[in-house]
């Protein structure tokens, strides 16, 4: 798009701020005790106030309510076809995003406020407005628009309900590692990253692959070092051999992993620094605790375990 | 009655932590949400709609993650907190065979009207972070 | 004792491009930019430029450089190596071409689109085996592989052998956002933030939290190196480099040298600022105002003894004093620093530093400053240099 096509693209869609999507529009069905059950079902949810009639009629409210989250539900349009609705400001808007390129789809925010409890045989009303469009955003996933819809629910008394804002980006759909993966049709699951293996480390996590944690040996001058190296910085010797490790340590230092989260590592995730009892430094995890319980100074003993479906990696609990 | 307890507002402190929640996620869980908020958008039910769009299966829709977030809250709440908002932010998406931790925390508490904020999160064990946001309650006074 | 080579070399111009969170042009539109403004405060024409000296993670060639500029040709290029910690790395490369004549006006620059493009933040990974993978394979499986959580991992040992607390941090993110709110350039401009928000802030890596954290940015900056006789026929005072240094440590690794005895120590830029103040012949009372490389908050502190402002352990209580403010001890990171301004690998510090012995800083103290500080990356080779007044 050149300046001037992003300038006129620009106009047709800001157009679209403040246009209404639909009048005060009632659902399908009234609210009732079969979707309520249906939704709470597939929700887990096991709130009395929702579907325990008998619960309901002694408690405070006297009677059974509808989920608050299915605020929206009332009014979705169900299988209808995309095809036979009408066309309105909002599938305009989005037509005219697709049309130029703007295909992606992402909900990034929704907010709900809720004034009133809907209850069975109560009538939701829904209007909707298209509130404000953003302007161009580079974003993780392509070039786009966050564009964003308030809704307000009202009942058969015209009471109000509750409001909804909703936020959601199009964009330019790039090419993304998760549709790499969707080629082979299969969940591929990420897994941590490993390290390359070259001339001088790959014995060592070759061991660890065994279940063994090595610490490389000047042959000569039989000082240790860790990470391996091919000379010795004591006596220059390059002939080596290794001691295998008991993992007994003591943390140095530590950190808590919060920001950001790499895919394939699970959280809390906390790394520490690990002076073994050989008397080498090992960076690792401290593992089956709280985070807030690793410290400075604490005992751990390690071993080496299968911590995801490619790697094996030496993991140090609390002694 | 008595089975079902609902936390006072007095009962309530800054800080405190709600009793995390392991929702697996499967099929059934996407779909059947999916269909339960009558989102019939095809990447919430069919595999290759969802491949077409970039995913290597059918995702979690917005409404489903908005049940559970409320869902979580009323849990640790009990039936008698009156939900008064729902704010969420999205992340990455829910795929079955992940598995979500939602974890939650008292952030704020106001005394005029017995109202508690509860920051929410789900972090599923693959992708991290698929939701975060407050949800608030307003719970009944003591006794 | 390293070689003297205090004032040979002079800063005769400097610049900063807009910077921003997606420039919409290239790197090398970055540098052809940043160069070109310091050729401007300089006075000189880019075809006087004969030398260029960067970082090895820039990605713009010097000789495109030298075409976009329309420089002709070149007698000198050397990069330095270790991320921010070729800030002053670069410009040492031009002191040294410079005092030795092998140039004589050397145009020191980096750009990058550090938002838009490549991010720090997303981490290092294992595409490839080459000896840097191989390095972070040691730390990559365990998930610590991004720069905040190997600082966080000094930052958490060195609070508990000093006790220097939160507090501190806070009044280093803060002050420094505090010059931010006023630099019209800066990515927090008018952005100021209180301690609430601050501990209510993104956890980042422990005990990191976001305001601890410097942003990342689309954005290039350039000085133009020469010597002091061209420097006193151009535009504005020249600012001579008093000294520089550049030092790496035994045992040191590139962000994670967690093998030493005491680890929770900066024994680099010990030996920078030691062979700074003996080729300048100055000491810590001389300098009048810094910039210290602040990528994380913490990391000014242990600058802040490195360079024996205060001893260990102390400058939680020197910057609670008020030292890094406006009016105070050594007004610090008065652009705006990285943590507020831009993350251009501390060469924008260098823009600073040079504007504050001219006098031109937007946040300029009231007193005369004759000499400022300023320094590079820290957890990495590193080095500093001091900058005064051409005499
Ligand atoms: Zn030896």
């Amino acid at each position: 798009m050149t300046p001037e096509e992003q300038k006129a693209f620009e106009d047709k869609i800001y157009a679209f701020k403040g246009r209404k999507v639909c009048e005060a529009t009632p659902a399908k069905d009234p609210v009732n005790a079969t979707m309520i059950r249906h939704w709470a079902e597939a929700m887990g949810d096991t709130n009395p106030a929702y579907t325990n009639t008998e619960w309901a009629e002694k408690s405070a409210r006297g009677k059974t309510i509808a989920p608050p989250a299915m605020l929206y539900v009332w009014n979705q349009q169900g299988i209808t076809a995309a095809s036979e609705r009408a066309s309105n400001a909002q599938s305009e808007l989005v037509q005219l995003f697709n049309d130029y390129g703007f295909t992606g789809v992402l909900g990034t925010n929704v907010k709900q406020e809720y004034f009133k409890e809907a209850a069975p045989g109560d009538q939701v009303f829904m209007e909707m407005v298209i509130d404000n469009i953003s302007e161009r955003k580079n974003t993780a996933r392509g070039a786009g628009y966050f564009h964003e819809t308030v809704a307000t629910f009202s009942n058969q008394s015209g009471e109000k309900l509750g409001t909804q804002s909703f936020r959601v980006l199009k964009f330019i759909p790039q090419d993304q590692p998760a549709a790499a993966a969707a080629d082979d049709a299969r969940l591929e699951v990420p897994t941590r990253i490993p390290s390359p293996r070259g001339h001088d480390n790959g014995w060592w996590w070759e061991a660890v692959d065994k279940g063994k944690v090595m610490i490389q040996r000047c042959s000569n001058c039989q000082t240790l070092r860790h990470p391996p190296r091919p000379m010795c910085g004591e006596c220059q010797s390059m002939e080596w051999d290794s001691v295998e490790s008991k993992l007994d340590g003591e943390v140095l230092s530590h950190t808590e992993l919060h920001h950001p989260k790499i895919p394939g590592y699970q959280y809390p995730l906390v790394c520490a620094v690990i002076k073994l009892g050989e008397g080498t430094n090992i960076v690792s995890n401290v593992v089956g605790c709280e985070p807030s319980d690793v410290h400075i100074g604490m005992r751990v003993k390690g071993k080496v375990e299968q911590v995801d479906e490619k790697n094996m990696l030496p993991q140090f609990y609390p002694a | 009655m008595s089975d079902y307890k609902t936390l006072r507002f007095a009962d309530v402190n800054l800080g405190d932590k709600l009793p995390a929640l392991e929702i697996p996620i499967t099929a059934a869980l996407v779909v059947g949400g999916a269909l339960a908020t009558r989102d019939y958008e095809p990447v919430h039910h069919d595999k290759s709609a969802a491949q077409a769009a970039g995913l290597p299966d059918v995702f979690m829709n917005i409404l489903t993650s908005q049940g559970l977030m409320t869902r979580f809250a009323t849990d640790w709440s009990g039936p008698e907190a009156v939900v008064k908002s729902l704010d969420i932010k999205l992340g990455a998406p829910n795929l079955p065979g992940m598995v979500m931790t939602v974890t939650g925390e008292v952030t704020a508490l106001d005394k005029s009207n017995g109202v508690v904020d509860v920051a929410v999160q789900g972090e599923n064990n693959i992708w991290g972070m698929h939701m975060q946001g407050t949800v608030q309650l307003a719970l009944p006074e003591a006794g | 004792m390293v070689a003297n080579i205090k004032d040979k070399a002079v800063i005769a111009g400097v610049a900063n491009t807009k910077f921003s969170k997606d420039s919409g042009v290239s790197e090398l539109s970055l540098a052809a930019q940043a160069i070109k403004g310091a050729c401007d405060d300089a006075g000189i024409h880019p075809s006087e430029i004969d030398g260029m000296a960067t970082f090895t993670m820039d990605t713009n060639d010097e000789i495109e450089v030298a075409r976009a500029l329309g420089c002709g040709g070149l007698t000198f290029w050397g990069r330095s190596h270790y991320g921010g910690g070729a800030a002053t790395g670069s410009l040492h490369q031009a002191v040294m071409a410079v005092s030795t004549g092998m140039a004589e006006c050397v145009a020191v620059f980096r750009a990058l689109n550090g938002r838009s493009g490549h991010r720090f933040s997303s981490g290092v990974s294992g595409a490839i085996t080459t000896a840097d993978a191989i390095h972070w394979g040691w730390y990559m499986p365990y998930g610590l592989l991004t720069p905040a959580s190997w600082v966080a991992m000094f930052t958490q040992r060195w609070m508990k052998l000093t006790g220097i607390s939160k507090d501190a941090f806070y009044e280093v993110a803060h002050a420094t956002r505090e010059y931010a709110v006023n630099n019209p350039n800066a990515a927090f401009y008018g952005r100021s933030f209180d301690r609430a928000e601050y501990d209510a802030a993104r956890k980042i890596a422990d005990p990191l939290q976001l305001f601890d954290c410097c942003q990342e940015t689309d954005g290039g900056s350039a000085i133009i190196v020469t010597t002091p006789e061209r420097a006193r026929d151009m535009k504005k005072p020249g600012v001579a480099v008093r000294g520089i240094a550049q030092a790496s440590a035994p045992d040191q690794e590139q962000m994670t040298s967690f093998y030493r005895e005491e680890f929770a120590a900066i024994p680099e830029m010990e030996i920078a600022a030691k062979n700074v103040y003996e080729m300048s012949g100055l000491t810590p009372d001389d300098v009048d105002a810094a910039v210290i490389y602040d990528a994380f908050s913490p990391i000014v502190l242990w600058q802040i003894e490195a360079w024996n402002f205060c001893g260990f352990g102390e400058s939680g209580d020197f910057v609670l004093d008020g030292a890094l403010r406006p009016g105070g001890r050594l007004p610090c990171n008065t652009h705006g620093g990285q943590l507020s301004e831009a993350y251009i690998h501390g060469v924008n510090g260098i823009v600073e530093a040079t504007r504050l012995v001219r006098g031109e800083s937007l946040n300029q103290p009231k007193k005369n400053i004759e000499h400022a500080l300023v320094t590079s990356g820290v957890g990495i080779p590193t080095g500093g240099a001091i900058l005064g007044k051409l005499d």
